[in-house]
Order: C-alpha cells, then sequence, then structure tokens
C-alpha cells in the first residue's frame, strides 16, 4: 500500500480548472457540424441532406439548409461532400442547452421562451445524480465514468452518483430508448423525489440519431420531459460536466450558433 | 475471402454436419428472403478453414443444433424469437432477443405474428434460497443489463441474465441506409469498439466489391485498431481496481486511459476514433504532426503504464480478490465457442489478427494464458497492451506516402464475410449483395454475444462478493452484444 501512496502524492495535479477557467478542445476534436451563414443557400443542400444519416441536415421550407444539432453525430460526411463550404466542423465543447430548438440552426423559428429554472435554487450547491442507459452504443458510459477521474473529477463541485433514485436529483439518461428500457426509465423517474432534473445525454438520447423506429422510440423527450439536452457522440468529459452544471443552474448556456450569425441576414437570425 | 469452402446439407442433417465438422461455431443464422428461399446458414472454424454450412429449411420446424454443438445455444434461441422458426429439441428455447415490450410492436419477417411465451429465468426453490434482481437499472455508470443471481446467502447457486435491452436494429438500419453511411451504423453498434465493428464492416464490403486497402491505409487501420484495444483493456484494469477498492491504482489507470481518449481525440478528431474507418481505406490522414505525437505520447504512456502495473502486481489485495476467481474449463471455453480474451485466457488460441489476417498485420504471437481464472482474463489484456504498443511502433514504421483511400467497385460477389479483432475478441459481418451498390442482409456478431454465453457457468461454486470482479474480467459490452 506504501507503494500506491508514494505514487499518489508524487504525481503533479492533472485536474482540469474548469468551470473557472477555459478547457480548449484540440483544434481536429469534431464536436458538432455548423453551418456558414453566408452558405445557407448552398446549391448543394440537397445533396448534402442525402449525404445526412441522422437526418440533421435538412432543406427547409425555403429550399435552404436547416441543421438539428440534436442530431447531428459529426461525422463529418457532410464537410466531404460541401464544395461551397456550407458546412464545418466545430470543435467546442460546451453544447448543452435547456431547449432542443436552441440547437436547430437555419430554419425561422420564433425564440423560443425559456421557462425560469427550478433548478438553480435548491441545487446550488450539490447535486445527486442517478444514471440510466435507456439503449446507447456503451461509449457516453465511459464518458460519465471518466468524469469520476482526476482529469475532471466530479466530486470537487458537489456532484454525485447515487445508487438509487429515492436520492437523486438528476436522472442522467443515455440512449435513443429502446422500447424494453422505456417502462424502467419512466419507473426511475417515478421513483425520484421532486424537484427532479432529467438530463439527455448524447445525441442518441437528445434525438434517437441514427435510429429509427421501430425498436427505438427516439430521444427521451418522446416519454419523460427533458430540461438539460447534452448533444454529442459521444459527449466530451467537459461537454456532460458544462450540462450537468447547466442542470445546476451553476453556469450559463453556451450562446446558440446562430447567435453568432450577422444580425442583418435575414431567416434564421436570432 | 475468408470463407474458403461451402457446402449444402438438409436442415435435419445440419446438426450431425456440424458435430462432425468439429471446430468452432462462428456464426448461425437465417439468410436467403422468406418463405421457401430461406436457409440456415452456420460459419465454422475447423482447422485452418473456414466452412459455409448451408441448410435450405423446408417449413418452420428443423431438428436443433445446440444438444449436439452448444455453442449454437444462443443462436438458435435468437433465429427462433425473430423467424419463429423452431430448432426442435432446443433445451431452453425461451425468448432471448424479444421482450414483452416489442410484442405487436417489432414485427417478424414473416406475415403470421406469433405470441411468444414468456416463461421468465429459471429459478431455483427451496428454504432459503432467494434472488437478487440485478439492473436493467444498475447501481452505479452501466451499460442497461439484468442479472437475477440466486443466492442463499452467500454462494451463487444460479445467475441468469436478461439482456437485449438495448437491441436498437443495427443489422435492419446497415440493409436500409445507403452504403456509403452504413459504417456509421456499424460505428455504433460496439461504441467502444467502433474501430473494430468499422474494419469488419469494412472487410465485409471489400470482399463484396473485391478491393484491395492501399497500404497506407492498412497501417493507419492498425494504428487505430491497436489504440482502440489499449483504451479497451485500460478499462477493464480501472474496473477491476475500482472492484478492489484500489482508490489510487483505479486513479492511475483512468489517468492513463484519459490519456489515450485525448490522444485519439487530438489526432482523429473523435475520442472514440469514429469517422476514420471506411470501406475501401479510412477517410482521416495521420500527418506527420499527428504521427509524431503518437510517437511522444505513446513513449511516455508506456513508461507510466510499466510503473503502475509493476505496483498493480505486487498488491496483494488486488490479487487476492482475482486469482481463482470465475473460472473458466478450456472445455466450456471450447464448447461454447468463446472468443477474444475470454478465450484466450482459458488456453484457446483464436486471435482473428493471426487466425484471419487483414490489413497486413505482421506475424505475431497471441498472448494466452491457461488458467481460465479472472487473473489470466487481466494477464492476457496486459501482454496485450505490450503487444499493441509493439504493433503501433512497427505500424507508424510501415506509413508509406501514397493514397488513403480507394474507391470501392461494384460488388462482384453474392456474399461476404468480414471480421476483425476487437480487444473483446472476433467480431463478424456477413453480407449479402442486393445489387451492385447495396446490402441485402446483414449479420453481425459481436464478440459479446458469445462471450455472454457462458456468464452463467463462471458463476459455479462464486461468492455473491465476486460478481463484480468475475464481469469486469470477462469485459463484456451489452450494446454490442444487443445490436
Amino acid at each position: 500500500m506504501i507503494r500506491w501512496f508514494l505514487r499518489g502524492v508524487s504525481r503533479s495535479r492533472v485536474t482540469t480548472c474548469y468551470p473557472r477557467g477555459e478547457e480548449p478542445p484540440p483544434s481536429g476534436f469534431r464536436a458538432r457540424a455548423l453551418l456558414n451563414p453566408d452558405a445557407l443557400d448552398d446549391r448543394d443542400a440537397a445533396t448534402l441532406a442525402a449525404a445526412c444519416l441522422p437526418g440533421a441536415l435538412a432543406v427547409n421550407g425555403g429550399g435552404n439548409l436547416r441543421l438539428d444539432g440534436s442530431r447531428c453525430i459529426a461525422c463529418g460526411l457532410c464537410v466531404d461532400g460541401s464544395r461551397h463550404g456550407a458546412v464545418r466542423m466545430d470543435p467546442g465543447y460546451e453544447l448543452a442547452t435547456r431547449s432542443r430548438e436552441r440547437l436547430v440552426v437555419g430554419e425561422a423559428s420564433p425564440e423560443v421562451e425559456m421557462a425560469p429554472s427550478t433548478l438553480a435554487g435548491p441545487f446550488r450547491r450539490s447535486l445527486h445524480i442517478r444514471h440510466v442507459d435507456t439503449g446507447s452504443d456503451g461509449a457516453v458510459e465511459q464518458e460519465i465514468a471518466a468524469l469520476l477521474n482526476p482529469y475532471y473529477d466530479l466530486h470537487r463541485l458537489g456532484l454525485f452518483f447515487t445508487a438509487t433514485p429515492r436520492h437523486a436529483d438528476v436522472l442522467l439518461v443515455t440512449g435513443p430508448v429502446t422500447r424494453p428500457m422505456e417502462e424502467p426509465l419512466r419507473r426511475t423517474y417515478e421513483g425520484m423525489p421532486e424537484p427532479r432534473v432529467v438530463v439527455a445525454a448524447g445525441t442518441d438520447a437528445c434525438s434517437g440519431s441514427i435510429w429509427t423506429a421501430p425498436e427505438v422510440l427516439g430521444g427521451v423527450d418522446r416519454v419523460l420531459p427533458v430540461d438539460v439536452y447534452i448533444p454529442g457522440d459521444p459527449p466530451s468529459p467537459i461537454g456532460l460536466l458544462h450540462g450537468l452544471l447547466l442542470a445546476a443552474g451553476r453556469v450559463p448556456e453556451a450562446p446558440a450558433p446562430r447567435a453568432k450569425r450577422a444580425a442583418s441576414n435575414e431567416g434564421a437570425a436570432a | 475471402m475468408i470463407v474458403s469452402a461451402e457446402r449444402t446439407v438438409d436442415a435435419g442433417a445440419l446438426a450431425s454436419e456440424l458435430e462432425h465438422l468439429g471446430g468452432r461455431l462462428m456464426m448461425l443464422f437465417v439468410a436467403g428472403g422468406l418463405g421457401d428461399h430461406r436457409q440456415l446458414r452456420a460459419i465454422v472454424r475447423s482447422g485452418d478453414d473456414v466452412i459455409m454450412v448451408r441448410a435450405p429449411l423446408h417449413g418452420n420446424v428443423y431438428p436443433a443444433v445446440t444438444p449436439r454443438v452448444p455453442a449454437a445455444h444462443w443462436f438458435e434461441r435468437e433465429i427462433h424469437d425473430l423467424f419463429a422458426i423452431v430448432p426442435a429439441g432446443h433445451p431452453r428455447l425461451e425468448p432471448l432477443v424479444r421482450h414483452p415490450a416489442d410484442e405487436g410492436e417489432v414485427k417478424l419477417p414473416e406475415e403470421e405474428d406469433v405470441r411468444l411465451e414468456h416463461r421468465g429465468a429459471e429459478r431455483l426453490a427451496g428454504p432459503g434460497v432467494f434472488v437478487i434482481p440485478y439492473g436493467p437499472v444498475r447501481s452505479g455508470v452501466f451499460e442497461a443489463s439484468q442479472f437475477l443471481v440466486q443466492t442463499g446467502g452467500e454462494d451463487v447457486a444460479y445467475c441468469a441474465q436478461r439482456l437485449f435491452f438495448k437491441r436498437r436494429g443495427a443489422e435492419r438500419r446497415i440493409c436500409e441506409v445507403p452504403l456509403g453511411q452504413a459504417v456509421l451504423v456499424a460505428e455504433r453498434v460496439s461504441g467502444t469498439s467502433s474501430v473494430a465493428h468499422a474494419l469488419a464492416f469494412s472487410h465485409a464490403v471489400e470482399s463484396l466489391a473485391q478491393t484491395e486497402v492501399p497500404p497506407r491505409a492498412q497501417a493507419i487501420r492498425r494504428i487505430l485498431a491497436e489504440l482502440e484495444r489499449l483504451y479497451n483493456h485500460l478499462e477493464a484494469t480501472v474496473r477491476e481496481c475500482e472492484d478492489a477498492s484500489l482508490a489510487v491504482g483505479q486513479a492511475q489507470f483512468a489517468v492513463l486511459k484519459e490519456r489515450l481518449h485525448r490522444l485519439a481525440g487530438a489526432t482523429i478528431g473523435n475520442r472514440y476514433l469514429r469517422g476514420a474507418v471506411v470501406p475501401g481505406g479510412t477517410r482521416i490522414d495521420l500527418d506527420t504532426g499527428a504521427v509524431d505525437l503518437i510517437g511522444s505520447t505513446l513513449a511516455g504512456w508506456e513508461r507510466e503504464w510499466r510503473r503502475v502495473l509493476s505496483i498493480l502486481l505486487r498488491t496483494d489485495s488486488f490479487l487476492d480478490r482475482l486469482v481463482s476467481t470465475g473460472p473458466l474449463s478450456e472445455q466450456d471455453a471450447r464448447d461454447f465457442g468463446c472468443v477474444g480474451p475470454v478465450a484466450r485466457g482459458s488456453g484457446v488460441d483464436v486471435d482473428t489478427r493471426r487466425d484471419l489476417p487483414y490489413d497486413g498485420y505482421p506475424d505475431f504471437k497471441a498472448a494466452g494464458h491457461s488458467e481460465g481464472d479472472a487473473m489470466a482474463r487481466m494477464e492476457v489484456r496486459f501482454q496485450e497492451v505490450d503487444a499493441s504498443l509493439e504493433l503501433i511502433r512497427e505500424a507508424v514504421g510501415s506509413l508509406a506516402p501514397g493514397p488513403i483511400r480507394i474507391a470501392t467497385g461494384p460488388f462482384t460477389r453474392d456474399t461476404a464475410l468480414g471480421a476483425s479483432e476487437s480487444a473483446r475478441g472476433e467480431t463478424l459481418y456477413w453480407l449479402e449483395a442486393g445489387g451492385e451498390r447495396s446490402v441485402r442482409s446483414c449479420k453481425l456478431r459481436a464478440a459479446s454475444f458469445v462471450n455472454f454465453g457462458v456468464f452463467n457457468r463462471v458463476f459455479d461454486s462464486q461468492v455473491l462478493t465476486d460478481f463484480s470482479f468475475i464481469e469486469h474480467s470477462l469485459g463484456l459490452s451489452p450494446a454490442g452484444c444487443d445490436a
């Protein structure tokens, strides 16, 4: 045991300073696709939409590209097929949002009214998390487990995993909700005391992603009211941290991608 | 071309044919459309050959293979669930892949729908015997799977597993989507074995189109496949340390694992190496910067790994929990067709990288152990970490300039089998061409599908507190098994 002790104390600190400081992603990291504002009327719109497996890229009523970030698996096939640079890959980590509509770019939708957070008050200090897998590919679970490693060290932020839904504040759901998991998911939710928060982690959980009926229901919000969406395939540990802190009302929501666009560009402008 | 011989027998004679062939049953499934064209297909590894046995079906009943070839037990239950074909004489023909929730929603391919009889797991009865239902929502962060541990208090009398909560219909999805996107589905069958699944699928497509992958792409594929093996083996080590309450060990191995994911994110753009392997080569090239990063990261990584591992192997509290825990006999491993570290830990020498060579893997000696306990399976993984580091160095050295991808031409074969060795073992994709550029049917078999089949056997005379040690030493992926 003394060897482990010496080993432990002799190592330098690796823990991220997030969320107090920045944790920049590697430049080539593919977190999500983004539409270039001036290329929304890409001549290849239909081709790009056809090349998108989960249906994140589509052609909207006006013949322009529409990007649903809750479906994007960041595979990059659209970038390969985009001759006019309509789509690019973005390395950002902080993708979580409290409304699925905010993940959609390129459609003239009314600004979503955000309900005041019911979570910020009771949960500011500490959160207990109950995880449920409803048909994920297995990688999201490992990214969630990675939050406990010294790089991310979830406990320093007062976040803990709990074995029973009775002690949980947050229900962290991964996977597109397969039919056999619908009932266990509901029962776990019903076992939680109020107030409670549902977090959909990963593109599968946000929208069903590449999976279609009949085996899956397609996204956690088909079964439960979802409070926070964390897109990503799988979401990175920092992305998960951001989503959990957002659920606790401890960090602000990252600006929606369309907010970066020039205000003069009509249509999808916020 | 992996399948070296084909033969056709009557469905009634399939069991005796498979018993006569001996060897390892790799797959057993139904192909050939509906009605009278349906046939059973068995793929068997016998000696150095891979033999495909076709058995045309007449009607909905055939004599079960399982009584003679135990490895067929889950395959036949799956066939019964999905095609309403009855393997007569199967010892335990209850639903495997279909849940009560699926009834009426997930249709069988036949027009007729059958109501399956859900009898529940086998139950022991007696004074003091009780059942601990564990899952599908388990304590901690785990994938959905259920275990019914039947115990009198300490000894595990019987452990029944219930899987397929996560069935997402990957095989059907692969056939539905355009060929260029199907590899994305394969990558997401088992998210921690994305490269292995993408490779097995790509090998099948390349075999259908008779395409040769350029040497540079082969080297990149080997680098990615071995990186993936490294972080999966580290995951098993982290989990075992966690079970042994070895907090510092858990943290140290988790740091090593995290570094590999960061390396993957920085070079490929995805922490699980997705989006790189495609039929015909790779989509992403490793430039000089990426190659240097891999070399320098792994050099430091290897030093750290050796130091921490040497402490682990001298920690009695860890060794005590793994040695002689969850033994799997060589006979069971052979009978049930186990693959990967589970088989190699029990003295069964199977490794797809050597047995069915692909992507220019050099000749190498597969890791092996004969004890068959949890420690043996972990030691196989420890040896494989060293082998993987060596293979990556070799592949980096052989990265010659050249193309990384060539277009796969129209399909010139009707069917093909693709294989790769994931960290969990042999991964198989069987594809049937439906045209020059489309796939009509797909059957995939992840390593976990066969390895889960021995789960209850390794609990023979084990105690309750060993559960997680045994589970993590098997290193199973419910997502891959359920597909």
